[in-house]
């Protein structure tokens, strides 16, 4: 090596990491990333008490890296580099082909649960049955991972839902039966590509198969009678932010149903306010899927004059996007939110008059959730 | 705060890097002092005074030696003195809970608490200070090659706690002697070649750790999580041997290396710690190239003091169960890190008085494959502490399992391409088509390499921080 060519090399390493450190001197601090959908860490307050317990210094790194520059677009380098290397994983999601158009679709694995807390959240169904005198449905929604299980690449492992469904047959409850409702359409954009929750579409199927567990199926529209609205094309959903897989053609959005005739009332706060069946706010946000209903909030319940009946819903995000469409059929539907609403489920449907429960989840929530022993109280 | 870390490469190197070079040279031992320091404190804030007992006592105790080295007694006293004072360090924080829970399955209860002066300090579940193992291995040396005369005694105390401290090997080793820095501690030159060098050791190294070890690492997560539920395979098992053996290697020889490239970029020599260890021919070979410079410190310093080989089959053949019995413990206060040594010392016993004859007729390409063999399954042994699990796990990879499944064919096909960098990486492939280039090409591809190993290393990095929050959870 001559002197030259050492100096090059010594100026190219302290350039490139001296460079990336003023970078990150320089650049102002974010308070939240709209892709990871969560704040960010700040500079850490110092004490010497955290000094002493290490949180002070655990703080100053994990500020390092939550405002490192362009950190969305390193993630985007890693699963590029992964992919060359013959990778269909990343960051336990997979890249499938996708039969609709070809650029290819996202599906969340669903890793082994424990399933010690599965078989309690199932009991937990069981005993709200016991404690109230409404019907009590279980609707588990299985996910991308078992309706498109075809799509996976080959031998790729994630758990068994239909097994886990056929478990949860034997208590004994009225099944909702989103599995066949959703294999038979398996063919359309039922799921979201970049994110896990289904498309108006899918959940357009869930509501004929509800409507059907609830006895009502002949009430069901027909597909051709819904005003299509597409709100979106730009949508990049939760999976395109935990994958770096960010060269996937963006989902669109559509909304199906009006809100004529419906009047529909938040708890988002803790108190009754009026609100809208879709927030169009979210649409101009990273969070679009929260449109539906406004997003998470721990009860709602939507009016019709026009509708007959009482249902309420123990939901997850995934009813977000099937309530407009019992709204359509039913006086009063509610949605209630166990990690968030704790006034226990059979004494509110005591009060309400409610006939029928649908606990109404995702299989992946379902199978994790720590809060359903709620549903017992 | 570990090499491969953001908050190391991009904050913490490239100011001590700065502050080290814009000091004048007689000062940049104390730096060197402080920002190790610093660096030592920053993961164990409480345990830096530790660093200050050791640094003074070391620093006494080779004073003393040499000052009464005509009285050969008095001197072996103070050495000794040393050794014990830092066997009870090493023995205190890494093994008491191993003692203490050993000896109550005897009926024995050794004190929950020690009460000093009116303070009470729990003795049980104390947190292991890092590089513990590796520092006291050092200083141990130090007074041990001072009466040995094979290094005069630091009389600078900086000079000294800059030895002790030094971060590049503080928290994973290499293990350095003392005489193998002694001159360079008191006068080394920095050049820009050496700076140069240590950029590209540095590099590969971090290459290896980041992007090697880390990516196979979680498929031996994913074996061992499979031999817990029961649905491990034997090709499966073996895969995820495989994968904590790459995995193990990557990580530990990527840390030298990068510790070795610091250490250039400093202007010290550390000595080399991995030579193609997957290469070895025999398992004595393997143990000539893995972990050299713990292996040479157990051989200096206890396995020739013992009498080594000289006086007799059986007085070898205590030792050499004495040195693989504290190796094996050195790695780790349980027992599957004991059994781990004395597996070893068995096959080297072995090949030493059994096999011999029989290893020299072997074709080679059958002694690799047993040499592979033997020390993989040793990594099953080394990766599970819990003893059950570990049997379970080697009993799947010998039969006691389905075959094969569906998992395992997309298993191998996701990582195809990472066995075989890993493979050929763990070889000499790579040098000597690098030595064939011609220097042109050479001189173009390093600076390239160095760029994407740093940019890709990063992308790792900034992705194992990335953390969404799912909305359909909370």
């Amino acid at each position: 090596m001559t002197k030259a060519y050492s100096r090059f090399l010594t100026a190219m390493f302290c350039l490139f990491l001296g460079g990336v450190l003023v970078w990150h001197i320089v650049l102002p601090d974010r308070d939240r990333s709209d892709v990871e959908n969560r704040t960010l860490e700040q500079w850490p307050e110092f004490s010497w008490e955290a000094l002493k317990d290490g949180s002070f210094t655990a703080g100053v790194e994990a500020y390092f890296a939550d405002q490192f520059p362009l950190r969305d677009q390193w993630t985007v380098v890693k699963a590029r580099a992964e992919q060359l290397i013959g990778k269909t994983e990343f960051n336990d999601i997979y890249l499938c082909d996708d039969p609709l158009y070809g650029s290819g679709t996202l599906i969340s694995k669903v890793p082994e649960p424990d399933l010690d807390l599965v078989d309690k959240n199932l009991s937990y169904v069981d005993r709200l049955q016991d404690k109230t005198s409404a019907t009590v449905h279980l609707g588990l929604i299985p996910s991308a991972a078992e309706v498109w299980k075809d799509l996976l690449p080959a031998g790729a492992p994630s758990w068994d839902q239909q097994a886990f469904l056929e478990q949860a047959a034997d208590l004994g409850l009225p099944m909702v039966d989103f599995h066949t409702a959703l294999t038979e359409h398996a063919e359309e954009y039922i799921f979201y590509r970049t994110d896990h929750h289904w498309t108006t579409r899918g959940a357009y199927y869930g509501y004929t198969a509800l409507m059907e567990a609830l006895g009502r199926g002949d009430e069901v529209r027909d597909i051709s009678s819904y005003g299509v609205e597409t709100v979106t094309d730009d949508f990049n959903g939760t999976l395109y932010s935990t994958s770096g897989i960010h060269w996937l053609e963006p989902d669109y959005m559509q909304f199906w149903v009006g809100e004529d005739g419906l009047s529909i009332t938040s708890w988002r706060s803790g108190k009754a306010e009026p609100a809208e069946l879709y927030d169009r706010s979210y649409l101009e946000a990273k969070d679009k899927y929260s449109s539906f209903l406004g997003g998470n909030q721990p009860l709602c319940v939507i009016e019709n004059a026009a509708g007959e009946g009482k249902v309420l819903l123990v939901r997850d995000s995934y009813s977000d996007a099937l309530a407009p469409f019992l709204a359509q059929d039913f006086a009063e539907v509610h949605l209630m939110d166990l990690r968030y609403y704790r006034g226990g489920v059979a004494a509110y449907a005591e009060e309400h008059g409610i006939e029928n429960i649908v606990v109404l989840q995702s299989i992946p929530n379902f199978i994790t959730d720590r809060n359903l022993v709620f549903l017992a109280q | 705060m570990v090499f491969s870390s953001l908050t190391f490469l991009f904050a913490y190197m490239t100011i001590t890097l700065a502050l080290y070079f814009v000091s004048p040279l007689k000062w940049r031992n104390f730096v060197l002092l402080m920002v190790s320091l610093f660096f030592y404190g920053w993961g164990e804030p409480v345990y830096i005074t530790i660093m200050f007992v050791s640094i003074m006592i070391d620093y006494t105790h080779g004073l003393l030696v040499e000052k009464y080295r005509a009285n050969d007694k008095l001197a072996r006293y103070f050495v000794g003195q040393s050794v014990v004072f830092n066997l009870l360090l090493l023995g205190f924080f890494k093994y008491w809970d191993f003692f203490a829970d050993n000896l109550l399955l005897l009926g024995i209860t050794l004190p929950e608490n020690l009460t000093l002066f009116g303070n009470t300090i729990a003795l049980r579940n104390i947190p292991l200070p890092i590089g513990i193992s590796f520092f006291t291995f050092q200083t141990m040396s130090y007074t041990i090659d001072v009466y040995r005369k094979d290094a005069p005694a630091q009389r600078n105390i900086v000079n000294f706690g800059a030895f002790v401290t030094m971060f590049p090997q503080l928290i994973a080793g290499p293990i350095v002697k003392y005489k193998t820095v002694a001159r360079e501690l008191d006068h080394r030159v920095n050049t820009t070649e050496e700076f140069a060098a240590g950029v590209q050791r540095f590099c590969v190294g971090f290459a290896k750790k980041v992007l090697l070890a880390n990516s196979i690492g979680a498929l031996w997560d994913a074996q061992l999580a499979a031999g817990q539920a029961g649905s491990l395979t034997v090709v499966g098992g073996w895969m995820g041997l495989l994968a904590y053996g790459f995995q193990i290697y990557f990580d530990f020889s990527g840390y030298s290396d990068m510790a070795i490239g610091l250490g250039h970029m400093l202007g010290f020599t550390f000595e080399e710690n991995f030579n193609y260890p997957y290469c070895a021919s025999s398992v004595t070979d393997f143990w000539r190239r893995w972990h050299m410079s713990m292996t040479s410190w157990f051989r200096e310093y206890l396995y020739i003091p013992l009498g080594g080989n000289r006086g007799g089959t059986a007085k070898a053949l205590r030792n050499i169960l004495i040195v693989w019995f504290c190796t094996g413990f050195w790695h780790g206060a349980s027992w599957n890190f004991i059994l781990w040594g004395l597996y070893f010392a068995a096959w080297l016993i072995l090949e030493k008085y059994v096999m011999k004859n029989v290893l020299a007729k072997t074709p080679a390409v059958l002694k690799h494959l047993y040499t592979l063999i033997v020390v993989f399954v040793g990594w099953g042994l080394f990766a599970m502490e819990n003893l059950g699990v570990c049997g379970r796990y080697l009993a799947a990879c010998f039969g006691n399992a389905p075959l094969w499944s569906a998992v395992d064919g997309y298993t191998i096909r996701s990582y195809a391409i990472t066995f075989l960098a890993l493979i050929v990486a763990s070889t000499a492939l790579g040098k000597w088509v690098w030595e064939k280039l011609p220097e042109r090409v050479q001189q173009i591809a390093v600076p390239v390499l160095v760029v994407i190993s740093l940019l890709i290393g990063t992308a790792y990095l900034v992705d194992g921080s990335y953390n969404p929050f799912l909305y359909f959870r909370f």
